[in-house]
């Protein structure tokens, strides 16, 4: 209780659209607390105010952050995301990841690669990679190993087909616990998927009609809340049997 | 070059495989039927001849306008009529901004087509003198979103344009009969266009594949297909064009069912398009009787928005049309007008929406005498006297006035009608003409209660 009413102004737009320009917090009610500030935040002497508009997120302890969804994604190290190989050199493969350079693919950056067996690409395969190296004005690096040396499940992808949604959805798409559109489908459905933290999503199944349903379903499953995206599911699969 | 290649759309082998592969089982990526069409949406902008229309994903913009020229020698008896496209960056990473690309031509050239190879509008009727002047009817459709088939859903933004515009009236006049006098909407109503039918594109997509033909295909289907023909035609069965440039050739019977097909599409296309125009007409007619009293309130918009941006007041967009109500009430003659604007400029914007809610003739629609015997309700002669000289200019100026283009929404104009006329009940004298602010923001306040 004593916290509640501490955190009385942050916890209020916890949760809520905040847009630049709002004060979430003041300083000067809080004495001897260390907050740690995400992305899209700022300090203005006693006041935090908000940079980006998006949503206000919290984790316990002190953590507060903004969240916000758009199209084009800002690489980040670690992330796991989809590309399409775009052309290859001598060293590198160039992959579009959709951000703002095109990224670098080592050539030898796949499990047991040497200089005898390396793969060839053609122009459009679709890669599930994972970003090691992303620098303000260099091109990003990327690698199909996991951070030990092993495939992971990286590389190239077959079949199936890929369409591009927001940063936002891929987020909510591979949050735990599952998201509940994806648990919706599941239940009646079976296919394979994989999401990119770029705003790429790749589904497989054995029928092109399931294929055509999950894309569908997820794809207008952004705005809508947790019910919501259950709802429309059933309706959606109702309405195909 | 980098950045040009990293923000270029790209298509992965999975996505044309699976394209092909569904369509074999006749489902397409996003749900549709191969001879399906997406929702067509139809909205109209506030001035007559300007149309938006979204087909799915597509977003197509067309804006008619019309200019008084010099005719073809040829044709001494006929307007013209002109297409332009503009490829917005912004629709698509691949258009570019400047000179029309191929593509870009190709689709101004296939609505244009459909509609001079047809006939759909009676140039004829442009015509004001001959040999000398006549009416040049400009369409611009601007791409706004590329969501695959521009083709279709420019050509339904190209018609919902031309049915709803309309051209200023003018007649012959002068020493000698020979001087054209264009009159502009206020005097005398502006008249649409002849339209005698409505030619509708319908484009096919081929693929590789003979027998796989889609319909209305999308951004995605249209980097896979290998043939695409567009068939214009009209409800009644009459094909006006058809275009199929280059890509995969098809068989005679696969041409004759697309046709056939589209046939049985235009009728519903034309439908819809039909109604859309239907509803924008009422509303228009319905804005023009509503018009009235804010007719002149328009005039000074433009003068007093500044101000009031100036003075930081927020307001509501009911204030906002309040306002302009009050000060078409004053604002009839030049003079008074010059009055209120400097007023105004003085940031003085409060003692304005003090002095006119004491007079609003218009509250109810009343004729002259009621409006006389209300001033004489109202007492004092200093305010009286101006509102004399505003009454008398009044009535003659809303004759004239008639069709202004108008602002102010019509649902909220009739609350602010509502409103005012309650105002004007009470007893009022030359003290209430100067208001102090807690007044106003009272007003503010039912303002929006009201609105």
């Amino acid at each position: 209780m004593e916290i509640n009413k501490q955190l009385g102004s942050p916890a209020s737009f916890v949760d809520q659209t905040v847009v630049p320009g709002d004060v979430v917090l003041d300083l000067s009610t809080m004495t001897n607390k260390t907050i740690k500030l995400g992305g899209g935040l700022r300090q203005d002497c006693d006041s935090i105010s908000v940079m980006k508009a998006g949503k206000l997120r919290s984790s316990k302890p002190n953590k507060y952050w903004v969240e916000s969804s758009q199209k084009r994604y800002v690489p980040c190290v670690e992330d796991t995301i989809l590309g399409i190989a775009v052309d290859s050199k001598a060293d590198n493969f160039l992959v579009d990841i959709k951000g703002p350079a095109l990224a670098f693919l080592p050539v030898l950056a796949f499990e047991g690669g040497t200089r005898r067996n390396i793969p060839k690409f053609e122009v459009g395969t679709l890669l599930y990679v994972r970003v090691v190296k992303a620098n303000i004005g260099m091109n990003p690096e990327l690698s199909c190993t996991d951070a030990s040396g092993k495939a992971a499940e990286f590389g190239p992808l077959k079949d199936g087909f890929m369409f591009e949604t927001s940063i936002g959805l891929s987020r909510m798409l591979l949050s735990s616990p599952t998201c509940p559109v994806l648990e919706a489908l599941g239940k009646k459905l079976s296919f394979e998927i994989a999401v990119g933290l770029n705003g790429r999503v790749w589904v497989n199944a054995a029928s092109p009609y399931t294929v055509v349903v999950v894309a569908n379903a997820i794809m207008n499953s952004e705005s809508l809340s947790s019910t919501q995206q259950i709802i429309m599911v059933d309706n959606l699969l109702k309405s195909i049997q | 070059m980098d950045s040009r290649l990293a923000n270029s759309w790209r298509l992965t082998v999975n996505e044309k495989n699976f394209i092909k592969t569904a369509l074999q089982s006749e489902i397409r990526i996003d749900g549709r039927k191969p001879y399906e069409y997406r929702k067509i949406s139809i909205k109209f902008g506030r001035d007559d001849g300007s149309s938006e229309v979204q087909l799915g994903q597509t977003r197509v913009m067309g804006i008619v306008t019309t200019q008084l020229v010099q005719p073809y020698r040829d044709r001494p008896n006929e307007g013209t009529l002109s297409i332009f496209t503009e490829f917005s960056p912004m629709a698509d990473p691949s258009f570019e901004p400047g000179r029309p690309g191929e593509s870009a031509v190709e689709l101004g050239r296939i609505v244009d087509r459909g509609l001079r190879e047809s006939r759909a509008i009676d140039t004829e009727s442009l015509c004001v003198l001959a040999g000398k002047l006549v009416w040049a009817i400009r369409i611009d459709l601007h791409i706004l979103d590329n969501g695959g088939n521009l083709v279709d859903a420019s050509n339904i933004a190209a018609l919902s344009a031309l049915l709803t515009f309309r051209r200023p009236e003018c007649s012959l006049g002068g020493e000698d009969g020979q001087q054209v006098i264009v009159h502009p909407p206020e005097v005398k109503e502006p008249l649409p266009l002849t339209v005698h039918h409505l030619p509708i594109a319908i484009t096919f997509g081929f693929f590789n594949d003979e027998s796989i033909s889609v319909i209305d295909p999308t951004h995605n289907e249209e980097a896979v297909m290998s043939g695409r023909m567009t068939a214009t035609v009209n409800a009644n069965g009459d094909i006006c064009a058809i275009q199929k440039a280059g890509g995969e050739g098809v068989t005679q019977r696969v041409i004759m069912q697309c046709l056939q097909l589209a046939i049985a599409k235009a009728t519903g296309i034309t439908k819809q398009i039909k109604e859309a125009v239907e509803v924008y007409n009422t509303e228009r007619s319905l804005r023009k009787i509503k018009r009235h009293p804010t007719s002149v309130g328009t005039i000074v918009q433009g003068g007093q928005t500044q101000t009031s941006g100036k003075e930081g007041v927020s307001e509501s967009p009911g204030n906002h049309i309040e306002r302009l109500k009050q000060l078409s009430g004053e604002t009839c003659t030049s003079q008074s007008s010059e009055e209120r604007k400097t007023t105004s400029t003085d940031g003085n914007a409060k003692n304005l929406i003090r002095g006119p809610t004491t007079w609003d003739p218009y509250s109810k629609g009343v004729g002259p005498e009621l409006l006389k015997t209300s001033l004489a309700s109202q007492g004092t002669s200093m305010p009286n006297e101006k509102q004399d000289l505003r009454n008398e200019k009044k009535p003659g100026e809303a004759e004239v006035e008639g069709h202004h283009p108008e602002d102010a929404n019509p649902g909220s104009s009739a609350i602010n009608e509502s409103l005012t006329g309650l105002q004007t009940k009470k007893e009022r004298t030359l003290e209430d003409a100067v208001k102090p602010k807690s007044k106003r923001k009272k007003k503010a306040s039912s303002k929006t209660g009201a609105s």
